[in-house]
C-alpha cells in the first residue's frame, strides 16, 4: 500500500462566481421569455426577443454554470489542478461581461451584436485555453477527457458558426449560407457541447453519489463513438441538405443515447446507496427525458417540419440540459459553500452533512415545479395556446426565482 | 480506555459529509500505528478523485490531534488497493438502506 497523497481542490469562489452568476441570468431569460409568447406560440423564434431570451437561457445560465462546474469538477474527476485560477477570474469577469451586453444588443440592436460578441468569445476562448491547458496536464487520460475535449471542441465549433451569424448581421454580407451556419450553430451547442459534457462527467458523478462500484466501463467507448458519429452525419446532411443523411444521423444519436441509459442503469443497479437523493433523481430523469427527446427527434426527422423540430430542440434543451444542470447544481452548490464553511472545522466540531446544507423536500417541489412548467411551455408550442404558454412559462419563471433565491439562500448557511 | 479504542471512537467523528457514515464504518482505515504518542494512518477514499478529499483526509488529522497526550499524527492516502464495498460495516450497509 503506497502513500499517494494527492488533493485537487480549486478556490471555491471561482466556480461560485459563475454558479451565482448564471442562475441570476437564469431568472432574467425566464422573464424575457414570458414577454416572447405571442411570437413563440406562432413558430417565430428568429426573433430578437427570443434570440436575447436563448441566449440569456444557454449562455449565461447553461454555459456559465457548466464552466463554473468544470472549474470544480475537472480537477478533481481528473485529478489535475486548473491550469492558472488568476485567468479564470478574469475569464469570468470578460465572459460575464461580454454575456451581458451580447444578450442586450442583440434586444435592442442586433447589428451592433458583433463588439460585444466579440468580448464573449474572448471570455469563451480563454475558457477553452484554460481547459486545454489543465487537461494536457492529466497524467492518465481516460474516457471522460475524451468526452470532455470533444465537447469543448463543440463548444470552439459552436462559437465560430455563431460569431458567423453575428458577422453576417453586421456586415449585411454573407461569407456562408445563413441558414447552414444557424443549424450547425445549434448542432455543436445543443446537442455537441452540452450533452457530452454533461454524459462525461455523469461518468463521474453517477458511480460518486450512487455510491456504484464494480460495473465496466466499456459500454462509454460505444456510446462516444456511436455519438460523436451521429454528430458528424448530421452535420454533413446539412451541407447536403440531405433528409435522410440527417434522419440517419438522427437515428445514430437516439442509439448512442440509448447505449448511455443502457450504462448509466447497469452502474444504478452496482449501487451502494440504495435511497437516492432527490436533486439526482432529477439529474437521472431528465436523462430519460433525452433519450424520449432523441425518439422524438428520429420520427421528427422523417415526417416532422422545423417548427416540429424546433420544439424538440427546446424541450431538449429543458427536459435534458436545463433539468441536468439544475439537479447537480443541488448537489455541488452545498457542496461547495460547505467545503469553503467547515471543510477545516471537521474533526474538531459536528458539522451539518452536506444534505443538511439545503432542505430536500423544498428542492423536490422546485424540481418538480419545473418539470411540470417545461411539460407545460412544450405543449403550447406544439398546440399554439397562447393561455397555457403564459401559465407554464410564468410558473417556469417562478421557478426561476425560487431556484436563484435557493442558490443563493445555501450561501448564507 | 485502550490507547487503540480511543483512536477508533475519535475516527468515528469524522463523517464523509455525502454519506453521512463515519471513516471507520466506511472501511476507509486501512493501517492505524501508534507508539510514543505518534499515530500514523493510512486510509484511502471511497473514490479517486472523490472532491471531499481534502476535508476528510484533514478531519481525520484533526480528529486524532485532540487526544490528550498525542504528539504528532501522519495521515498517508493510498488508492492502492481501491476501496471496495465489502470494507463497508453493518452499520454502514443499514445507513444505505441495505437492511
Amino acid at each position: 500500500m503506497i502513500p499517494t497523497n494527492t488533493a485537487y481542490e480549486t478556490n471555491i469562489r471561482l466556480p461560485l462566481l459563475f454558479i451565482v452568476f448564471g442562475a441570476i441570468t437564469f431568472a432574467a431569460s425566464q422573464a424575457v421569455t414570458l414577454t416572447a409568447g405571442l411570437a413563440m406560440i406562432n413558430g417565430a423564434f428568429r426573433l430578437p426577443s427570443v434570440w436575447t431570451a436563448a441566449h440569456l437561457a444557454i449562455l449565461g445560465f447553461a454555459l456559465m454554470v457548466a464552466m463554473g462546474a468544470m472549474y470544480q469538477l475537472v480537477p478533481v474527476a481528473f485529478l489535475t489542478p486548473i491550469w492558472s485560477e488568476r485567468l479564470g477570474f478574469a475569464q469570468f469577469f470578460i465572459t460575464a461581461a461580454g454575456m451581458t451586453l451580447f444578450s442586450a444588443s442583440l434586444a435592442f440592436h442586433a447589428r451592433a451584436a458583433l463588439f460585444p460578441g466579440l468580448l464573449l468569445v474572448l471570455g469563451i476562448v480563454l475558457f477553452l485555453l484554460q481547459m486545454a491547458m489543465t487537461l494536457r496536464k492529466q497524467a492518465n487520460k481516460n474516457i471522460m477527457t475524451l468526452f470532455v475535449s470533444t465537447a469543448l471542441v463543440c463548444l470552439l465549433l459552436t462559437i465560430l458558426f455563431g460569431l458567423t451569424l453575428v458577422f453576417h448581421f453586421w456586415s449585411g454580407t454573407q461569407t456562408m449560407d445563413h441558414l447552414l451556419a444557424l443549424k450547425t450553430h445549434i448542432l455543436f451547442g445543443v446537442f455537441g457541447w452540452f450533452p457530452l459534457l454533461i454524459i462525461g462527467f455523469s461518468y463521474k458523478m453517477v458511480p460518486m453519489f450512487a455510491l456504484a462500484h464494480g460495473f465496466s466501463m466499456k459500454p462509454a467507448r460505444y456510446v462516444y463513438v456511436t455519438y460523436v458519429t451521429g454528430l458528424a452525419v448530421t452535420f454533413v446532411s446539412f451541407l447536403q441538405n440531405s433528409q435522410a443523411t440527417f434522419a440517419a444521423g438522427a437515428g445514430l444519436l437516439f442509439i448512442a443515447f440509448a447505449l448511455f441509459v443502457y450504462h448509466i442503469s447497469l452502474m444504478l443497479r452496482k449501487r451502494m446507496k440504495k435511497r437516492l437523493d432527490r436533486p439526482f433523481q432529477f439529474a437521472l430523469f431528465a436523462i430519460a427525458a433525452a433519450l424520449i427527446l432523441h425518439g422524438a427527434a428520429l420520427v421528427l426527422s422523417y415526417v416532422g417540419d422545423d417548427r416540429h423540430i424546433a420544439i424538440v430542440v427546446y424541450s431538449y434543451l429543458l427536459g435534458w440540459i436545463m433539468l441536468s444542470i439544475i439537479g447537480y447544481l443541488y448537489k455541488i452548490v452545498p457542496f461547495l459553500w460547505w467545503t469553503h464553511r467547515y471543510s477545516k472545522k471537521i474533526g474538531k466540531e459536528n458539522v451539518p452533512t452536506l444534505k443538511q446544507m439545503m432542505n430536500e423536500n423544498w428542492t423536490t417541489v422546485q424540481c418538480a415545479l419545473f418539470i411540470v412548467s417545461a411539460a407545460g411551455v412544450t405543449i403550447a408550442l406544439a398546440i399554439s395556446s397562447l393561455p397555457l404558454f403564459y401559465i407554464a412559462q410564468g410558473a417556469m419563471t417562478l421557478f426561476s426565482l425560487l431556484f436563484a433565491g435557493t442558490i443563493i439562500s445555501v450561501l448564507r448557511k | 480506555m485502550d490507547i487503540r479504542e480511543l483512536v477508533l471512537q475519535q475516527l468515528r467523528t469524522v463523517l464523509d459529509p455525502e454519506l453521512g457514515i463515519n471513516v471507520v464504518d466506511l472501511g476507509l482505515i486501512y493501517d492505524l500505528q501508534i507508539s510514543d504518542g505518534n499515530i500514523y494512518i493510512l486510509m484511502t477514499l471511497t473514490t479517486p478523485g472523490c472532491p471531499l478529499h481534502d476535508s476528510i483526509v484533514g478531519g481525520v488529522k484533526r480528529a486524532l490531534e485532540q487526544i490528550d497526550g498525542i504528539r504528532d499524527v501522519k495521515v498517508d492516502v493510498t488508492w492502492n488497493p481501491p476501496w471496495t464495498p465489502e470494507r463497508m460495516s453493518e452499520e454502514a450497509l443499514r445507513q444505505l438502506g441495505h437492511f
